[in-house]
């Protein structure tokens, strides 16, 4: 079996490929592959608390987000600096994320992408 | 060594297809059986568009694969759920919608995710284009 990383990195709200890459890490771990998520950019958007998509935003891909346990998905992984340094783009996320993230210092960040065999981005 | 192929970028919006297309010529020209599978999701389904017309003068993109695929011997899926949603639809996905036609080209399968885990499970090395 190989373990995957999914790498979101596209906006919930600006297009499908936030969705499509939570549908492919939700097929990997209904065949019981071992699955992490990472986070960043614009989809940190996904993370932020208290959303109210109507129909015409699309689905409320954060409401997927307390799931994810119940597919063994346990991993869901951000880069620390992007929302907790003082200035960072993303700062208002900081207060305002949901809880099952973990945040990770740059270097961690950066060492994750090779502790996967495959790592997909969307 | 085998690969597999996952193209996710748009025909139309990124050079994905095209880059993956070069890739797997390369491929089979140095090792004839080195492509395993191609699977095609998110907008690189639009390349299944069978109604599809490229003006004449520019590059048939859904042709070029069509024929690469036959020639090597290896498949061509195309996601069911990303294709759906798209109007990519087989004859028989045009059945199940109720509709009066069908959209999807010649040698491309419609597949789920499942068939993508799969040929992950089953591949030395799986790609991503996007």
């Amino acid at each position: 079996m190989k373990n995957t990383l999914i790498h979101l990195n596209s906006s919930p709200y600006t297009g499908l490929a936030c969705k499509e890459g939570l549908d492919l890490a939700l097929v990997l771990a209904t065949f019981e592959q071992a699955v992490d998520l990472c986070v960043s950019g614009p989809a940190l958007a996904l993370l932020t608390l208290n959303q109210q998509p109507d129909a015409l935003h699309g689905k409320n891909l954060h409401k997927l987000l307390e799931g994810l346990e119940f597919y063994d998905i346990d991993n869901v992984y951000i880069e620390r600096s992007e929302t907790e340094h003082p200035g960072a783009k993303n700062a208002e996320l900081a207060q305002n994320t949901w809880s099952g993230v973990t945040a990770l210092n740059t270097q961690q960040w950066q060492r994750l992408f090779s502790q996967y065999q495959q790592v997909f981005r969307f | 060594m085998q690969y597999t192929l996952l193209i996710t970028g748009s025909p139309y919006q990124s050079k994905a297809c095209h880059s993956a297309l070069r890739f797997v010529k390369a491929a089979v020209a140095a090792h004839p059986n080195s492509i395993k599978g191609v699977f095609f999701y998110e907008d690189a389904v639009l390349l299944a568009n069978a109604l599809s017309q490229p003006p004449r003068d520019e590059y048939n993109l859904t042709q070029a694969w069509q024929e690469l695929a036959v020639s090597n011997n290896f498949p061509l899926y195309v996601c069911i759920a990303a294709s759906v949603r798209r109007g990519i639809l087989s004859e028989s996905e045009s059945q199940r919608y109720e509709q009066s036609q069908h959209s999807l080209a010649e040698h491309f399968q419609l597949e789920g995710l499942g068939t993508l885990v799969d040929l992950i499970n089953t591949t030395d090395k799986i790609i991503q284009f996007k």
